[in-house]
């Protein structure tokens, strides 16, 4: 990890416009600040309705801020203007949604390789890649099914590596796995954490399960209602590789659980 | 349509003056488009001549005569009648049998392929078929629009009775239902959107039925009005017949929509539902 | 057919075996049936109302070796073929450009809905007023029978996208034209064919109604010239060969569906 952060936050400024136009404007976010170095998998836990898809948003550029700016390789993202909003940044940064949002007409494969394709990088190598991710993931022999004909943690698994095929600097990670039943849901997390650790790509993960946020991230920021603040930041000292099933064995666990569960309110 | 129903509460309790100008702000695009589409309308009949696009002024005061005078109204009233009592004749038939039905799946599958021929045909086709069996009179125009809605409505019928749950049927049966009870406590009202869904759609072809079949032959009705004037070179009485057709569509949707809603009032609000228009 | 029934079929594989049967015997004998009753009722009646259905079958063979019908049947098809083109084409295009000017399109839209509930059968004395005797008149018709489903299936498709995946595929670097052809397009699919499936039988019934009205070919010509000529098996002839038509192309469209929107999940409510 190096000192120069890779992704910047910059008191960030959102609201919403009230109901009758009139000053009863609702802010969802107000100067929210955070960085994230180079190749960290950095996690965001917050109560529900605490800005936290409309972060994430923001830094992927498809919504517009009131205030505030984004950073990216220290340069500022201008998202302050909906007409020059850039989404992902010229492909630099991946978004992995809360719904899967597969293209019903695209075959898993096609799905994979959708982001290829469209710029324009769909060679052997990609190919090569999108398959070796597709056995990592244990979507082999699914390549021609349709998403309707696919289960729900499947889908997910695709949409995953839809976005690392193309290999993004940055992920941004809605709760993923938020509808999920436990038993995917812990398979899921083991294949996202094996798949980082081929890359360690810069990750954030946005979540409202305080026992995902520890057993994925290197750093748990913590938010509050809002309008959102960043109320709490804890290093995740468990060593790698981790035991996600048995995280909550682990000695350091507890203390950390505890910490972080009393500033989320 | 509830928005109307809570702005028409709130409305009395405002000046009224005030309501007029909000709405007129709020519209202000579509009666520019309203004024643009007028001027437009007037320039052609400057440009042309009345003898090709008649005028703005001329169809509404051939309108306003042709109501008070009363030979548009018995016009309009006779092309109605024969739209109403074509329908009537058509979709009783049709909501019906698919619930007699309901019990045969047999009979419904043997039926199959005469009922989608029957559907698929171009009824409109039949047309000078029913004039050399009925004549020239209202008979003719009736037949063809009921045999048109017949179709449409006994297809969204079969498709409410297809789309009842079983489980619904079942809780009956156990709260000691018979098939008497079941048919016309759970089938029908569970059945009565679809078959609404069918009356919207027949509404629009049961007027155009019957001003197709008075355009081919007939001595009343505004079909006739429109060949009659079309013949005349009567650009104006054209135009004027055909507003007063688009009128009675209106109106038919119109009275369907709140019939509809009268009956239906347990239903959720609808979605956004797929309309494909006439 | 209910879950219930399926389940009950399942459970005995003869008895379903049993029931095709069953269904196919009777569909037979239900279209025997009702040529008997077409037979019985030209007998009743006389040949003047009812044509009898041998002597039709014998015209339709007949007049299809000398090409007479064929050449109806093409003129037909040809005023419904460029027609259909015709208004397909606005009704795509126009709800693409509507797209990106949103504020006309509010200004706009009601109007346009309100233009569905005119008749549209009933413009043709004032299309042949405008545009002759020839196709003209004919082709408006059909045009803008054909414009309307299009254009609302198209103008409700691209409202109706998925935002969620839009903003998906710009964030994985897809051009607009491409969002344009890809995700736009093909969410809009299963609307354009429903739309489809209805515009395009309508066409050929236009024509057929056109020609009832205007010009000198077509199999809606052959129909209203033989009824006028008091020629009744000639009008039976040509009724069933226009229904034919009509029910052919029906066939063809669905099976045209069912292979383009595979990717689509099964659902019943798209049928109306």
């Amino acid at each position: 990890m190096s000192g120069q952060p890779l992704l910047e936050v910059r008191g960030l400024d959102k609201r919403f416009a009230g109901r009758s136009g009139r000053d009863t404007a609702l802010w969802v976010i107000k100067d929210l600040s955070f960085s994230v170095p180079d190749g960290e998998f950095l996690t965001i836990i917050g109560p529900s309705g605490s800005g936290k898809t409309t972060l994430l948003n923001m830094i992927a550029q498809i919504d517009v801020a009131n205030g505030g700016e984004v950073r990216f390789q220290s340069k500022s993202a201008p998202i302050n203007d909906p007409k020059s909003l850039n989404p992902g940044l010229n492909c630099q940064i991946g978004y992995v949604t809360q719904e899967d949002n597969l293209l019903p007409w695209r075959t898993t494969l096609q799905n994979v390789l959708f982001p290829l394709e469209v710029q324009g990088r769909l060679d052997a190598e990609g190919r090569a890649r999108a398959d070796m991710l597709m056995r990592t993931v244990g979507l082999a022999g699914f390549e021609g099914h349709y998403p309707h004909e696919l289960s729900g943690g499947m889908r997910k698994r695709a949409s995953l590596i839809r976005t690392l095929v193309y290999d993004p600097p940055v992920i941004l990670m809605d709760e993923p796995f938020g509808a999920l039943d436990a038993q995917t849901r812990a398979q899921l997390q083991e294949d996202l954490l094996r798949l980082w650790n081929l890359g360690r790509k810069t990750i954030v993960f946005v979540t409202h399960d305080i026992t995902e946020a520890i057993a994925l991230g290197d750093r748990t920021l913590v938010l509050s209602r809002a309008p959102a603040k960043i109320v709490g930041d804890h290093p995740i000292t468990i060593p790698r590789p981790r035991d996600i099933r048995g995280i909550m064995t682990h000695p350091d666990f507890a203390a950390l659980y505890q910490r972080i569960r009393e500033q989320v309110q | 349509m509830t928005s109307l129903g809570e702005s028409r509460k709130s409305g009395a309790a405002e000046l009224g003056v005030g309501r007029v100008v909000a709405w007129l702000k709020a519209h202000s695009h579509q009666i520019l488009v309203f004024v643009i589409l007028i001027a437009g309308w007037q320039a052609l009949t400057l440009w042309r001549g009345v003898y090709w696009f008649s005028s703005p002024w001329g169809v509404l005061t051939r309108f306003i005569n042709g109501i008070l005078g009363g030979e548009l109204l018995s016009h309009a009233s006779y092309t109605a009648s024969e739209a109403v009592i074509g329908f009537v004749i058509g979709a009783i038939p049709a909501t019906i049998l698919p619930f007699l039905l309901r019990r045969w799946p047999m009979a419904t599958a043997i039926l199959d392929p005469v009922m989608v021929g029957g559907y698929g045909a171009p009824k409109l086709a039949l047309a000078p078929l029913f004039i050399l069996w009925f004549g020239i009179g209202i008979e003719s125009k009736v037949a063809l629009v009921a045999i048109t809605v017949f179709f449409i409505v006994y297809f969204s019928a079969l498709s409410g009775v297809r789309a009842l749950e079983p489980k619904l049927v079942q809780m009956a049966q156990v709260a000691g239902a018979n098939e008497r009870d079941v048919a016309r406590y759970i089938v029908f009202p569970g059945a009565v959107p679809y078959i609404f869904t069918g009356f919207r759609i027949a509404m629009p072809y049961s007027i155009g039925g019957a001003v197709i079949a008075e355009l081919l032959s007939a001595n009343r009705g505004l079909g006739y009005l429109i060949q009659f004037s079309a013949t005349n070179f009567d650009t104006t009485g054209i135009f004027t017949a055909l507003f007063m057709t688009t009128l009675i569509v209106a109106l038919g949707n119109w009275s369907v929509n709140i019939v509809e809603r009268r009956l239906l009032r347990w239903r959720p609000p609808p979605d956004v539902r797929m309309q494909t228009g006439t | 057919m209910t879950a219930q029934d399926t389940a009950l079929d399942l459970s005995e594989a003869s008895s379903i075996k049993w029931r095709r049967y069953g269904v196919i015997i009777g569909r037979v004998l239900l279209i025997g049936l009702l040529f008997v009753l077409w037979k019985l009722g030209a007998d009743a009646v006389g040949p003047i109302y009812v044509a009898d259905p041998i002597k039709v079958i014998q015209r339709i063979i007949t007049d299809t070796q000398s090409g007479l019908l064929l050449k109806h049947i093409y003129a037909t098809l040809r005023i419904s073929t460029i027609g259909f083109a015709i208004g397909c084409a606005f009704g795509i295009a126009l709800p693409f450009v509507l797209r990106l000017v949103p504020r006309i399109t509010a200004a706009v839209e009601p109007y346009i809905m309100a233009s569905v509930g005119i008749p549209k059968y009933a413009l043709i004395p004032l299309f042949i007023l405008y545009f002759g005797i020839d196709d003209a008149p004919k082709l408006w018709l059909v045009g803008l029978l054909v414009f309307y489903p299009i254009f609302i299936a198209v103008f409700a498709g691209i409202r109706n996208v998925d935002r969620r995946l839009i903003n998906m595929a710009r964030i994985v670097g897809a051009s607009e034209s491409r969002i344009a052809r890809e995700v736009i397009w093909y969410s809009l699919t299963p609307f354009f064919f429903a739309a489809l499936k209805i515009s395009l039988p309508r066409a050929v019934s236009a024509a057929i109604i056109g020609e009832f009205l205007v010009g000198n070919e077509g199999i809606g010509y052959f129909i209203e010239n033989s009824r006028q000529s008091f020629d009744t098996v000639g009008a039976f002839a040509g009724i069933l060969v226009a229904t034919a038509l009509v029910l052919v192309l029906n066939s063809v469209l669905d099976k045209i569906d069912h292979r383009v929107n595979a990717w689509r999940p099964k659902e019943r409510s798209m049928e109306i």
